[in-house]
């Protein structure tokens, strides 16, 4: 008996460590998977990094539910994309002394865009501007990204400032080559006219020196007649030869649009990430989809 | 086809849902009420709208009138707010939210 009672005592002492071990882990979130990929990369096992928007729903315009709000006020750190990106944000108390703006140092670089024109209340008609958010597309762009993410890990103490440092040379060094990468691969592209079927694409575009113009469809939606006709002007009027998807579409949408004699391309915008790939992987890919559409 | 281009150009530039956006929500909290306030962009106040209280279930409460100030008081003794509560307000033409989560209630009582 007293041997059982000895057993029941170490087992309830290492269950509570466990348990402690748990609690005590930092919880990083992040408002986007390449927020998530940057944060893991440079915090090892030395915290968890949570990125809580379901599969299926865009982080651009997640709503959070009171819980999600919950667990993310209780974070230890909070990496923002900035540019305008995940609306939620703005919508919530979040802690200022958890919060980092992972652009905060690039925003000369923000590319302008300008809304539809509209009126409401008394103001008569207008238009609003905005900016593109999807500033990770730019691997340069991204390498600040996760620069400021490193920074704000070793003032918080999340990880040794000499691990972190190793860390964000190797990620650096990751980035600059799928930068080089990229640019290689998409330098027979940039005579191309590209059609996007959805304005996600800037931040590339501008790196590469693509030429673009965006659709506004749905990810992955067939396109109705309507949208059809906008694509077609575009086709004539700019000579368009591939058209870039953010979601694989069906079939029948392939078809549609290969009918009017564009070559397709699904190139994730990595907001999300793709399964079993990390987002280098995952950019890299699609890369060289579009790289091979642009050949063909 | 000139319009057609011009179309999908507007539409390019568009932040997504940018319609959506034009509304902004703010609500505070003390220990007798949440207080919600409703400006469109340009500054201007909410005149006319609709203001929606949902508890941490997302089941509907409450509809409140917003009032011509833009702003509405909601008495924490006339919902359940232990699981946080969600804000909603509609103009008819815009829409946005707020959320509140019980430890902003919390903070807030106490401080």
């Amino acid at each position: 008996m007293p041997v059982l009672k000895h057993l029941l005592a170490v087992w309830l002492f290492l269950f509570a460590t466990a348990g402690a071990t748990a609690q005590e882990q930092p919880r990083v979130v992040a408002v986007n998977h390449p927020l998530q990929y940057f944060a893991e990369r440079l915090l090892g096992d030395d915290a968890d990094v949570v990125f809580p928007v379901p599969a299926g729903v865009d982080p651009s315009f997640w709503r959070p539910a009171i819980a999600d709000i919950s667990m993310i006020q209780s974070a230890d750190l909070i990496l923002l994309n900035g540019a305008g990106f995940a609306t939620w944000v703005d919508r919530v108390s979040l802690p200022r002394s958890k919060l980092v703006n992972t652009t905060a140092a690039i925003e000369d670089q923000f590319i302008v865009t300008e809304s539809i024109t509209h009126s409401h209340g008394d103001g008569g008609e207008h238009s609003h501007e905005g900016l593109a958010s999807y500033t990770w597309l730019d691997p340069a762009l991204a390498i600040a990204q996760a620069e400021a993410v490193a920074v704000a890990i070793t003032a918080r103490d999340l990880a040794s400032a000499e691990d972190v440092d190793a860390r964000l040379a190797a990620l650096r060094r990751d980035l600059e080559a799928l930068d080089a990468e990229t640019a290689g691969a998409l330098a027979g592209v940039a005579n191309i006219a590209i059609i996007t079927t959805h304005p996600r694409y800037e931040y590339l575009a501008r790196r590469y020196g693509l030429s673009v113009t965006a659709l506004e469809w749905e990810a992955g939606a067939t396109p109705d007649e309507a949208g059809l006709a906008a694509l077609r002007a575009i086709i004539e009027d700019k000579g368009a030869q591939v058209l870039i998807w953010e979601a694989q579409p069906s079939a029948a949408a392939f078809d549609m649009t290969g009918a009017l004699g564009l070559r397709n391309v699904v190139f994730p915008p990595l907001a999300h990430g793709v399964d079993g790939s990390s987002y280098i992987e995952a950019f890299a890919d699609a890369v060289s989809a579009l790289a091979g559409a642009g050949s063909e | 086809m000139t319009r057609a281009i011009a179309l999908a150009c507007a539409c390019a530039l568009a932040p997504s849902g940018a319609a959506a956006h034009q509304l902004t929500v703010f609500a505070s909290v003390d220990c007798e009420a949440v207080l919600v306030e409703a400006k469109f962009s340009n500054g201007n106040a909410v005149q006319q709208g609709d203001v929606r209280v949902l508890d941490g279930q997302n089941t509907l409460m409450l509809t409140l009138p917003i009032g011509e100030d833009g702003t509405v008081a909601v008495p924490l003794d006339s919902v359940d707010h232990s699981g946080g509560l969600s804000i909603e307000v509609d103009t008819g033409s815009h829409d946005n939210y707020w959320i509140v989560t019980p430890d902003d209630i919390a903070r807030n009582c106490q401080s």
